[in-house]
């Protein structure tokens, strides 16, 4: 009786499981309408062949958290299209941007419901590329590109379901980065404030130097490796991943061991907490506190110090972003995509390119309460950019990054959060001692390259 | 067969208040709502209808099919695919991912891992709130105040206890702080760096969570525990440690199965803990990943996630789990028997 219950269960389960099975994997249409990432599109928004239509009709428009304290903007910018546009409407989302932000827009893209034009970072705007849910604006606007800084333009592209490299997102916004310092700190350790390190090993023997000078007392910056890859190994030109993105390469140059021997040699003698090691704190509040010498590399982070620690905020100052062998920073803007599963997808792209005119963007740059740099030529131009005064860190900072900006591109590695983690294991393995930055490094890059085996 | 038919017999679709009968019995469509003394011949009838029974259960087994069978079947399905978050359709694998998982050492450490966890935290979880409730239990002036401080971790949120006890265990937090003024550490315990100690401070942080709410269970279960029992042995000369081992745990012992139950797969679950002290590495190098957390780092991520391997780990866990409460009720049993 027993073993035909059993049975009968086991019987249930395998029925309900291929039931299930038919209901998951049943996929793909074979009736030749034009699709986009598995949805059935507008034929025009996909293939070659420039984007024609109207613009008219509703689309919805997504931005991540910007309606509490950039409402007023945002409303303006889309009244003044609708207003130029008398037959569209845009309806204004605002995602809050938590911790499921991501799982959101992907639900979307899979039930085909992307917001028609939509705020993307970097690593969302290169899976849903990857996967075809975006316009590709370099075919459907070839235009489109000219009002953004060349550098920038050029390199804002991701890689389409084929591989190729395409103009899929507008970089919109970007906060620049440079070096932020305690200026008493490095003065201890007879460090001149006023010359920063042009390379990431320079800033490691400053590191170096504060680690001895302080003696436990203070710290030079925070431990976790997190924080520093691939952005470190961007900034020294180092490939961390093959062109066509499928296999990494960061270990074929002898310059990721050196950097790894470089962070196991800090750690131990003291210029990081050693608690820090795989903690998730920024060094934000160690620095308001006095307790490091090297801030965040955000300008924001300058504004942030002034108005929480007034105290080290006078200590603090700022200094270019050692550009190494790269030559130049790399922005890491936010993106304006188009979504191609877009009813109205001439709107939408209307739309996409009056956000990040010139206009709007030197308008919201200027904002006081936000300390982002456009994207546009124009914008950069603006003598508010330009000819920041003042010698305080913060306005410094502006001019800094003003500066960096004509040269700087998009490009940033993107790694999926496996493969970093799967990196950063093993740095912090090595720096810990627990194996040498050589071996580190191989078995980082053989992890990797398993990961990225899979799809990673 | 004797029935009672001096009493009114009510036919459904008919009935009509009796007097001295409560009328809230009776429904508005003429039918009994509530089990009372016998509702007469149809009224019986009706409770005997084979849909019934399945009519009020409808809404938990939907709830159950919808929320725990097919979330369970589908993840059955998954893993033998390679399902991806933004990947199309999904293509069958076969047991790739299993055979994968299998030769993953990353998989065997979380194993390890999990399976240290549950191995240390249920036998302290079983007992440690038993003492505390037997700490508790006298109603003397006071008491009160005891066993709300004992209960007060049970509602903190998870994140804000995993942030105290980061303050706690830094390097420069509050027990190194203290034992270096005491001169009895020279170095700093490094309770955030070292793979073990944060493996084992989050023991100590699942621990110190879950003690008043297990407390709870065992107070109400050693109210059921006769005092005369208690008397008697003391008057019979049995010591406290005595009385203990053969009056309390024998009439607690069902509370303890469940306490060690629910405490296994918790402690095979344990993700939270780990994420704080450990970090979203789950500590340096990885090396204090659990099961949950390997599932999260291959399987959940949003963008590039491999929700197929990620299913077969969580199969595995599942086997796991189901197979070490299996035994721990065989162990039980045999004890009885």
């Amino acid at each position: 009786m027993r073993a035909r219950r059993l049975t009968g269960s086991l019987a249930c389960l395998v029925v309900l499981t291929l039931t299930a099975a038919g209901c998951g994997l049943s996929g793909g249409s074979d009736d030749g309408d034009a699709t986009a990432g598995g949805c059935t599109v507008d034929k025009g928004n996909v293939g070659s062949g420039k984007l024609t239509g109207d613009v008219k009709g509703k689309i919805t428009f997504q931005t991540t958290n910007l309606k509490k304290d950039f409402g007023d903007f945002f409303n303006g910018v889309i009244k003044d299209f609708e207003k130029a546009h008398p037959g569209a409407s845009v309806k204004w989302i605002d995602d809050p941007g938590d911790a499921t932000f991501t799982q959101r827009n992907v639900a979307d893209a899979q039930g085909c419901t992307l917001p028609d034009v939509i705020n993307l970072n970097a690593e969302t705007a290169t899976a849903l590329t990857k996967n075809g849910y975006l316009l590709n604006l370099g075919v459907k606007d070839p235009s489109s590109g000219k009002p953004f800084v060349p550098a920038f333009w050029k390199s804002s592209t991701m890689k389409d379901p084929k591989g190729a490299s395409v103009h899929t997102v507008f970089p919109w916004y970007t906060g620049g980065v440079l070096l932020t310092y305690n200026t008493d700190l490095l003065k201890k350790a007879g460090i001149d404030p006023d010359k920063p390190p042009t390379t990431m090993f320079g800033l490691f023997a400053d590191y170096e130097k504060i680690a001895k000078s302080a003696k436990g007392k203070y710290y030079a910056t925070m431990a976790n490796p997190i924080w520093r890859i691939p952005a470190d190994w961007d900034q020294m030109d180092i490939r961390t991943l093959s062109a066509d993105g499928k296999t990494a390469t960061f270990a074929e140059d002898p310059r990721t061991t050196e950097w790894v021997a470089w962070m196991a040699k800090l750690y131990k003698e003291g210029a990081m907490p050693k608690d820090s090691l795989s903690s998730s704190n920024d060094p934000s509040t160690p620095y308001s506190q006095g307790q490091v010498a090297y801030g965040s590399t955000n300008p924001s982070f300058v504004r942030f110090v002034k108005q929480n620690s007034p105290s080290v905020y006078a200590k603090t100052g700022v200094g270019q972003q050692p550009f190494d062998k790269l030559g130049h920073t790399t922005g890491a803007p936010q993106y304006i995509g188009v979504s191609a599963t877009s009813k109205n997808a001439p709107t939408a792209l209307s739309f996409a390119k009056f956000l990040t005119n010139a206009e709007n963007q030197t308008a919201w740059c200027k904002d006081p309460s936000v300390v982002i740099f456009p994207t546009t030529t124009t914008s950069l131009d603006d003598p508010f950019f330009q000819n920041a005064t003042g010698d305080d860190a913060f306005a410094q900072s502006r001019k800094l990054v003003a500066e960096q900006l004509k040269t700087a591109t998009a490009y940033q590695t993107v790694i999926s959060p496996a493969v970093q983690k799967a990196i950063v294991s093993q740095v912090q393995l090595a720096m810990q001692g627990k194996k040498s930055p050589e071996q580190a490094v191989k078995d980082a890059q053989e992890k990797a390259n398993e990961l990225l085996k899979q799809g990673g | 067969m004797v029935t009672d038919t001096a009493k009114p017999v009510s036919v459904p679709g008919t009935e009509q208040p009796v007097p001295g009968t409560a009328p809230s019995r009776i429904g508005r469509f003429g039918r009994a709502l509530l089990p009372g003394p016998a509702p007469g011949a149809n009224g019986a009838a009706l409770y005997r209808r084979w849909w019934l029974p399945w009519l009020w259960t409808a809404p938990a087994i939907v709830c159950a099919a919808v929320f725990g069978v097919f979330p369970f079947l589908n993840t059955l399905l998954l893993s033998f695919t390679d399902a991806k978050p933004l990947g199309g359709a999904a293509s069958f694998v076969g047991w790739s991912n299993y055979t994968r998982m299998l030769e993953d050492s990353d998989f065997w450490l979380a194993t390890r891992n999990s399976l240290l966890y549950a191995l240390i935290v249920v036998p302290l979880m079983v007992l440690l709130p038993l003492l505390l409730a037997i700490l508790v239990e006298k109603n003397l002036p006071g008491i009160g105040f005891f066993r709300s401080a004992f209960y007060t971790p049970v509602l903190a949120s998870s994140v804000v206890v995993g942030l105290s006890w980061q303050w706690l265990l830094a390097d420069e937090g509050l027990i190194n702080t203290s034992l270096e003024k005491a001169h009895l550490i020279k170095d700093a315990i490094p309770f955030l760096s070292d793979s073990w100690l944060i493996l084992f401070s989050a023991m100590g942080l699942t621990l110190w969570k879950g003690l008043g709410w297990y407390m709870i269970f065992y107070l109400a279960a050693l109210g059921n525990v006769p005092k005369e029992l208690h008397e008697a042995a003391a008057m019979d000369g049995a010591g406290a440690v005595r009385r203990f081992w053969h009056i309390t745990v024998p009439g607690v012992r069902q509370a303890m199965m469940l306490v060690g139950t629910l405490t296994g797969i918790g402690s095979l679950r344990v993700f939270t803990e780990i994420y704080m002290l450990g970090s979203a590495t789950g500590g340096p190098g990885g090396a204090d990943r659990t099961l949950p957390f390997y599932i999260r780092d291959v399987g959940l991520d949003p963008l590039t996630g491999n929700a197929g391997y990620g299913s077969a780990v969580s199969v595995a866990l599942f086997l796991l789990t189901l197979g070490l409460t299996l035994l721990a009720q065989r162990l039980t049993k045999e004890d009885e028997s």
